[in-house]
């Protein structure tokens, strides 16, 4: 990796002092956040990232707490994975959250990688990866996954980039209608998670966030309510053992006398952002989760994919998980 | 690869062929009696038995063996898991530089810049050597190498080299290899010269006449060994007459001539080490083209350089094993026999020409045609793999077999059996198939109904492999005054258990504990030894090794023999004592070795052809779960019988038997190199995106040693890895009918076979 300036800054002021030293005058940035450094570091090798300062924020206390308050529940972008995963009120109240941190790569990347660098993480997609393939995501001129090798790419939301987001915990908040607090230079902004991603088509194709390079992702907050406590999540990967999805799902349903009250679905690795269905939910309303109301839900939920010529398999694949969240659910 | 030595037909032979020839006339016939165990009415007893002493050294009936054939803890496992052992990657020696190649990024390209002016002025640069300035033919081809103070330095260094270059017309697959209008990939053109056996013609018309026939094509793609420490090598030279060169090798003896070559000193002058390596599975035999840079860089900087790969150079030069792309027929009769076989087969082997087992493989045929040629694409040429060619000819057959039986009606057991002579693969059918619950199983002759969500299904396959060794070790076995013991030999231990039983066999010769001999081995400087592959290593070591330690035993006996009152033969070596046969004075071990001149006693060995075998078989059956849904294929089961010969470590015979079955798991459900095509570029040169099976895919395994075979020690570390792919790939179409033709096997594969992708 190429060689930088590490700040250490001990509290969120010196943190955003240090990100506002590092834009230049067309508002470009020389930094990067450190938190859990799981992906950072895997960007500085590959020269994907080459900041020449490093903002570690692992030195401002408090970041880390996770809160419950009532019935919404605080969880600092620092707190790991493994704390989330484990988290006794997330298990009871947000069983799918728990599930989906402990789903996402090894127990020794857990026990480092944060809630606010899983969000922020940047895309999979290999040609992104690769240093030698100047993809659009990189600058460059062409999505190489549309006519090459897609087998993980976006079904959905796709265009003119084709990667899917990462971040599995994005997927199970979306579902669970979180909101992120953002610290931005004029002081904390709250967010609907849904809100915080952007596609390639909405916003810049170099990020996937609504996240400026002077901000900082600070908090998430979940409303520990009916809908998150009927929570379940449940995600796909080629190989058990660590890695990322093929697609997910995350579901949460509040009944009323067996029947549908409200409900959440959000699909993970089918679209570069997580990819809520709003016409599934909706056609749930109102009808117990019995085995043909489930095939609608499912057919409903991927109807409009767009598969790309390898990734035609999401599409029964993520039905399949549906599938199975719902019957969980029922 | 070379062609497989003779192969027993039916059984083994007799074990008495294989005992040494005598010379009857010129003594009596010398007996000596053994201690062993018997067991009466379920009860172990020790029981001592009388065993003809040929005069020369025998492995000696099993039941009497207190070392050998049991359990051992590798004498090396400690230093290891600890972390405390040195490989090549972790040598440092004073003064050394750091090194890093700068690789051809797209498959075929000529050089329009190379500029080192930038490299110079980063610091720490220390100096650079050109291997390539006008094209390369293939992704991944070294263009040049830095060296410098550090590897971060060396890293600087690499990325301020101005290389500019255009992209010349490459292919990299198959089907644009062969297209007439094609770059040619050499001037030998893009496809090899094929190779032919058997009558086509009445191949096909034997497959006409046949009740059952199935047609089809099947493709293995390339993968890659994945060795755990990539290659590379230390090479410590600082001027004058000589070398000590550290290199990640299956060939301790191979290399360091090779070094010599490149810094102009001879060869005896110059030391190979190979203290541990961590894995090669066929892909380090020659010292390389890092090596080489290396040794460049060395002599022209007159100081150590250290070079190893990066795991993304690893993948694009360190070679791979072959794909195959074989287009198949063949006939079944209403007896489950095969009547006609004919295929026309790809090697995919980059700028080589890749390897392919003959076909059909193992199985009989009344009338069987192959046409083998390999395709050649601007990737890097394969290398040797743990039986090269054999994973690739076992798909393609056994998954033909498989559809015959199914087309036939007929059980996927006996149809095997139908079609081997040999008794030896139908006992280990038979076993492997009753670990995995197949007598028990329900869908012998059809396959499962996909309409269930989860399924089971069961599949088979074997394997064979020669094993056998040559003449190539000499082995030194010393004892000294205070009673140690150094069985010593320049062999390198892959990983295998080599270090383990140098030490186990002379500890068994001698009476002593394991722990009382110390293996020393992985140098040039210690006797001479072969490379390790085609699974030789333990049939031409071990033979030696036991010589050694035969001959150290009838030395210090002549030494004993007046100590304890009695002749030489008829000096006892048991249980960490000494004592004559007929009972009387015992010494200690010490006691006995303390009767030694000052400088102890040393004794060598070579290779002895009755000390070792050839020739061994192999089954496996894999039992998995598919989840018709989601298109998860879940390994639950598998299940290996395997013949070794004399057993030297129970316990890192299974090992390797586990990790045979691990890779096996590996390239049937995960493992594909993948490039693109139009970029020229390799999309998974890393192990998060090229999937090795991890913790969690583990089945349950299990392994049964051949204990029938009662021949001398083979190597049989290939056998392993051919048939657990086929064998699970036929279990994904036993449990739910879908049936996969291009491995891996992953979940889009297998939605698409069940009818689930539009």
């Amino acid at each position: 990796m190429k060689s930088f300036a590490l700040v250490n800054p001990t509290t969120l002021d010196g943190a955003l002092e240090a990100l506002r030293a590092a834009m230049d005058r067309r508002g470009r940035s020389k930094a990067a956040l450190l938190a859990g450094g799981q992906d950072l570091l895997t960007e500085l090798k590959e020269h994907l990232s080459e900041p020449e300062v490093v903002v570690n924020l692992k030195g401002v206390p408090g970041l880390d707490a996770i809160l419950v308050e009532g019935d919404l529940l605080r969880m600092g972008a620092l707190a790991t994975l493994s704390a989330i995963e484990g988290h006794p009120a997330i298990l009871e109240r947000a069983p799918a959250l728990a599930q989906a941190a402990a789903s996402v790569a090894s127990p020794q990347i857990r026990s480092v990688g944060t809630l606010g660098g899983n969000l922020c993480q940047r895309p999979r997609c290999w040609y992104y990866r690769l240093e030698e393939a100047k993809c659009i995501k990189k600058g460059g001129a062409e999505c190489f996954s549309y006519s090459g090798r897609n087998k993980y790419n976006a079904i959905f939301g796709g265009g003119p980039s084709y990667i899917v987001h990462p971040s599995d915990l994005a997927t199970a908040l979306v579902a669970l209608d979180a909101s992120v607090v953002v610290l931005t230079q004029k002081g904390l902004q709250t967010t609907p998670i849904e809100r915080f991603y952007t596609l390639p088509s909405e916003g810049s194709i170099l990020k996937e966030t609504i996240l400026k390079p002077d901000e900082i992702l600070v908090e998430v907050q979940v409303p520990l309510d009916a809908l998150a406590r009927a929570s379940a999540w449940s995600k796909f990967k080629e190989r058990a053992s660590y890695d990322w999805a093929l697609a997910s799902v995350c579901a949460s349903v509040e009944k009323d006398a067996g029947k549908v009250n409200r409900a959440r679905i959000a699909l993970g690795g089918v679209a570069p952002i997580p990819w809520r269905v709003p016409a599934a939910e909706a056609l749930l309303v109102g009808k117990a989760l019995d085995e043909a109301t489930i095939a609608a839900a499912c057919e409903e939920a991927l109807r409009g994919a767009e598969p790309l010529s390898e990734n035609g398999y999401k599409i029964p694949l993520a039905k399949g998980l549906l599938t199975r969240v719902l019957r969980g659910l029922a | 690869m070379s062609a497989l030595p003779p192969f027993p037909g039916a059984g083994y032979p007799d074990a008495s062929l294989l005992a040494p020839a005598q010379d009857v006339g010129a003594k009596q016939k010398r007996t000596r009696k053994v201690k062993s165990t018997k067991v009466v009415d379920g009860i172990e007893q020790e029981v001592e038995i009388e065993v003809e002493d040929s005069g020369g050294p025998e492995w000696g009936p099993r039941e009497s063996l207190k070392v050998l054939d049991k359990e051992l803890q590798r004498v090396d496992g400690p230093v290891k898991v600890s972390g405390r052992a040195t490989y090549t990657h972790d040598v440092r020696v004073p003064g050394m530089a750091w090194a890093r190649l700068l690789l051809a990024p797209v498959a075929s390209l000529k050089v329009a810049r190379l500029d080192f002016s930038a490299c110079k002025a980063v610091k720490g640069y220390l100096g650079h050597e050109v291997i390539e300035a006008e094209e390369t033919r293939w992704l991944g081809q070294p263009i040049a190498a830095v060296a410098a103070e550090t590897s971060e330095a060396a890293e600087d260094c690499l990325r301020a080299i101005v290389f500019e270059w255009e992209a010349r017309p490459s292919v990299l697959d198959r089907e644009a290899a062969l297209k007439p209008d094609a770059p040619q990939v050499s001037r030998r053109g893009n496809q090899g010269k094929p190779a032919v056996r058997g009558d086509e013609a009445k191949a096909r018309a034997a497959i006409e006449g046949a009740p059952h026939k199935v047609s089809a094509t099947y493709v293995v793609p390339v993968v890659h060994h994945a060795c755990l420490e990539t290659h590379g090598a230390v090479v410590d030279w600082r001027g004058g007459e000589e070398a000590v060169v550290h290199c990640s090798s299956q060939h301790t003896f191979g290399f360091a001539g090779d070094a010599a070559e490149v810094l102009g000193l001879k060869k005896g002058n110059v030391v190979g080490l190979v203290e541990h390596m961590g894995g090669g599975f066929g892909s380090k035999f020659g010292f390389g083209q890092e090596g080489e840079a290396a040794a460049r860089l060395s002599k022209a900087l007159r100081r150590p350089v250290h070079l190893m790969l990066t795991r993304k150079d690893e993948f694009r030069m360190a070679g791979n094993r072959s794909g195959s792309h074989i287009e198949a027929s063949a006939g079944m009769d209403a007896a489950g026999r095969l009547v006609g076989f004919a295929a026309r087969a790809h090697k995919h082997g980059g700028i080589g020409d890749g390897s392919l087992s003959g076909l059909p493989y193992i199985y009989k045929c009344a009338e069987s045609w192959s046409e083998i040629s390999g395709v050649r694409t601007n990737l890097d040429a394969s290398r040797a793999m743990r039986a090269p060619g054999h994973p690739q000819a076992s798909f393609a057959t056994e998954s033909l077999i498989d559809e015959l039986a199914y087309a036939a009606g007929l059980d996927l057991l006996e149809v095997r059996k139908a079609n081997l002579d040999d008794q030896v693969w139908h006992r280990q059918l038979e076993r492997v198939a009753r670990e995995v619950g197949w007598f028990e199983h329900p869908h012998r002759a059809r396959p499962g109904s996909a309409k269930d969500e989860l399924c089971v299904g069961i599949g088979f396959a074997i394997s064979r492999w020669g094993g056998g060794g040559g003449p190539s070790c000499e082995v030194e076995v010393a004892i000294e005054r205070d009673g140690s013991v150094v069985s010593s030999v320049g062999s390198q231990d892959l990983g295998t258990g080599v270090r383990t039983y140098v030490a186990a066999i002379p500890a068994e010769e001698l009476g002593l504990p394991l722990s009382a001999v110390v293996a020393r081995i992985g140098s040039t400087r210690l006797g001479n030894a072969n490379g390790s592959g085609g699974s030789v290593t333990t049939a031409s070591l071990a033979p030696a090794v036991k010589h050694a330690a035969w001959n150290a035993r009838q030395a210090f006996a002549e030494v004993l023999a007046p100590l304890l009152g009695c002749q030489p033969p008829d000096v006892v070596f048991a249980d960490g004592a000494v004592q004559a046969a007929s009972g009387g004075r015992k010494l200690s071990w010490k006691q006995a070795c303390a009767a030694l001149p000052e400088a102890g006693l040393r004794a060598k060995g070579a290779w002895q052809a009755h000390l070792q075998a050839n020739g061994v078989h192999g089954a496996q059956a894999a039992k998995v779960e598919v989840d018709t849904l989601t298109g998860r294929v879940r390994v639950l089961h598998m299940a290996c019988m395997q013949d070794v010969g004399l057993c030297l470590n129970r316990a890192a015979t299974r090992s390797q038997i586990n990790g045979g079955m691990v890779q096996a798991l590996g390239y049937a459900l995960f493992e594909e190199r993948v490039v693109d095509a139009a970029l020229g570029i390799q999309l998974n040169p890393c192990f998060e995106d090229y999937k090795l099976p991890h913790s969690l895919e583990i089945p349950k395994m299990t392994v049964v040693l051949d204990d029938e075979d009662r021949r001398a020690p083979i190597g049989m570390s290939e056998a392993p890895i051919v048939p657990g792919g086929a064998a699970i790939a036929n279990a994904i179409h036993n449990a739910c009918g879908a049936r996969i033709r291009s491995l891996p096997c992953t979940p889009d594969k297998v939605l698409a076979a069940l009818g689930k992708v539009s």
